[in-house]
């Protein structure tokens, strides 16, 4: 579709147009500085207020190739396993999130079944309640079904708090895709099954690109209930390294926290700058053509 | 494949979108369902498809009873207005896909079965695009493609021309028309415009209301319209209606209103003893004469040439008569005219229940 040009008088106009980048630049402006103070501070000794102190150094960034000498690091588990573990936690969440997620979607979208708008509204309401509350009562599920302290209590628990968010986003894209399409595919001798399948899926692919995106990340930044139902260590995730580095004694390393928490963050930021696209998507909502 | 429906009812909720429709269609034959929105047609279609569940009533395919089998046991191919091609398949795999889903179908066949039901329908060309590369008339007849390529028994077709241009719709029309009587396929088409009712089908029922008003031949719902519904429905431009009183005279009955007086021929006269009717006839058979001659006077109100001929509205008393006049017709607005009526066409129906009287 060709884009329409609006040709404008100039002058005038153009600080007009201007205006909204000077403010969005304004507002974002904080969030830079401190990201780079966070980028720069990992390469210095020290910094003192936004100042570094001493010279340019991979000190900090030791904990990749020699944790030992780290002693923040010792007495846990080494980095790659934390790192495979965190990707394995986003992963899962972020995987079987939408698998149910496109099917409760489909369901809730397309089939009249009763108590359908009972189910909506308590999925709403899930998703507006603290999952913080819910802590001493997962904890007693989990311990029963013993599934405490592992990495798949966690991911079940994950799974379950990012479904409301995730079935709402499905069903907004499968509403926009007219009814037309699927009754031509159960006449063309389809069941429901890959009605949806075939069908539905491939239509709503944007909206499972984006949720996928967004599942990983928040999967990715998860500490609360990682930290919680993950006490003892081996399963644990990078953002309860982070927690532990900060609240290791008094004394907290600056330049050590700075590089984990970069080599934490590194990947988010990747998969944003690829996946942009799809995630606009999600707040555009719907099919194109 | 002959269709056959029995008191077939559809309620959602309170509404009835359909009640008790009775219809038959013989094997082979093209039947169009005609009626104004809301009247019911795309619901009938729907349960005949399998989409809908009916309410009451069964739904016979040859000898068996299908009202309960899923769409896809059903044995039809469907063409949907907004023909409802897949987005994401290319005009080949759209074809395909209905082929997909039959195991009787070894692979190597299919290709050929897409290719042969899109040559039937001139897209053979554009196998590899996808349907948002293609025009209006080209996804129409890829759509078409799609429903005849698993050779139903019986093929639907919803509103199959509403999103074409005029120009299109025409060729279209015929096109369709002709590749129903090639494939020899029992059809159902529902349409709101009676041009394309007319022009393409066999038999055409005409439903208002979730009920049938009138199930026979073009020709036959033209000539002799069941009632008064039929008769405005059917027909461009629309039927004149005139209220009159029936009396007799000199042993020859006389329909009468204000200004108009019309003697009824023998064969025009209304069964039973009526005092009153509503006397419906065509514009096209009303003439144009001089004043004072005819059987009525008046005042042109409005003329509108029309390319092949002229229709003009002509003020008689207090209503408006509308007249076909031909290609010549000089006449302007304000001009006296007198109207003659061709009492054979003469249309008389109940005031009150709008049933045919004669």
């Amino acid at each position: 579709m060709a884009a329409v040009v609006v040709e404008r008088p100039p002058s005038a106009n153009r600080w007009l147009a201007a205006l909204p980048y000077v403010v969005l630049a304004l507002g974002t402006l904080p969030i830079i500085v401190l990201y780079v103070w966070l980028f720069y501070s990992s390469f210095f000794p020290r910094v003192e207020g936004f100042r570094p102190v001493g010279d340019f150094t991979l000190d900090n960034w030791r904990f990749l190739w020699d944790p030992l000498s780290v002693p923040q690091m010792r007495n846990r588990p080494p980095i790659v396993p934390l790192t495979v573990n965190t990707f394995i936690f986003a992963a899962m969440t972020s995987a079987i999130g939408l698998l149910v997620s496109s099917m409760a979607g489909y369901a809730f979208s397309r089939l009249r079944f009763p108590g359908r708008r009972m189910f909506l509204g308590s999925v709403l309401l899930l998703h507006s309640f603290p999952s913080v509350t819910l802590l001493i009562a997962l904890f007693v599920v989990l311990r029963a079904l013993g599934l405490y302290d592992r990495l798949v209590g966690v991911i079940l628990v994950q799974t379950a708090f990012a479904l409301p968010f995730g079935i709402w986003i499905m069903k907004g894209f499968f509403d926009n895709i007219p009814w037309d399409l699927e009754m031509s595919a159960l006449v063309d001798g389809a069941g429901r099954f890959r009605t949806w399948w075939r069908i539905m899926l491939p239509l709503v692919k944007p909206g499972l690109l984006a949720l996928a995106v967004l599942l990983f990340v928040e999967g990715w930044n998860q500490f609360l209930l990682p930290f919680v139902f993950m006490p003892s260590g081996s399963q644990q995730t990078l953002s309860t390294l982070v927690k532990g580095i900060l609240g290791e004694g008094r004394f907290v390393d600056y330049g050590l926290l700075t590089a984990v928490g970069l080599y934490y963050i590194a990947p988010v930021l990747v998969l944003f700058v690829l996946a942009q696209d799809q995630l606009m998507r999600i707040y555009a909502g719907g099919v194109k053509g | 494949m002959r269709v056959a429906l029995e008191r077939l009812t559809k309620r959602f909720g309170t509404v009835t979108a359909v009640q008790e429709l009775d219809l038959e269609v013989r094997s082979g034959e093209f039947v169009a369902l005609l009626g104004p929105s809301g009247c019911g047609k795309t619901t009938t279609l729907l349960m005949i498809a399998g989409i809908y569940r009916p309410t009451s009533g069964t739904i016979v395919f040859g000898d068996r009873r299908v009202d309960h089998l899923h769409p896809k046991d059903r044995g039809i191919g469907m063409v949907f207005q907004s023909y409802a091609l897949y987005p994401h398949m290319t005009v080949s795999e759209n074809i395909g896909f209905p082929l997909e889903l039959q195991r009787a179908v070894p692979k190597a066949d299919r290709e050929s079965r897409v290719r042969e039901a899109a040559a039937k329908v001139q897209v053979d060309e554009l196998l590899d695009r996808r349907p948002g590369q293609l025009s209006g008339g080209q996804q129409q007849r890829v759509a078409l493609a799609r429903a005849l390529v698993k050779r139903p028994d019986i093929l639907l077709l919803d509103e199959p021309l509403s999103n074409l241009d005029a120009r299109l719709r025409h060729d279209m029309r015929g096109e369709i028309k002709r590749l129903q009587k090639e494939v020899g396929i029992t059809s159902i088409f529902v349409t709101h415009d009676q041009l394309e009712a007319l022009t393409m089908a066999d038999r055409v029922a005409v439903m208002r209301d979730g009920r049938l008003q009138a199930y026979a031949t073009p020709t036959d719902l033209y000539a002799h319209p069941m009632n008064r519904f039929v008769a405005g429905f059917i027909g461009s431009p629309p039927m004149n209606f005139i209220p009159a009183d029936l009396t007799a005279r000199n042993g020859e009955l006389v329909a009468r209103a204000q200004d108009i007086e019309l003697p009824l021929p023998p064969a025009q006269r209304p069964r039973g003893n009526a005092a009153g009717a509503t006397v419906g006839v065509r514009p096209e058979h009303i003439a144009l004469v001089g004043p004072g001659e005819g059987q009525a006077a008046g005042e042109v109100y409005i003329v509108e040439p029309v390319g092949r001929e002229q229709i003009v509205d002509v003020q008689v008393g207090g209503r408006v008569i509308r007249v076909v006049a031909p290609p010549g017709y000089g006449g302007k607005i304000g001009d006296r005219v007198g109207l003659r009526f061709a009492p054979e066409r003469l249309h008389l129906f109940d005031p009150q229940s709008g049933d045919r009287l004669a």
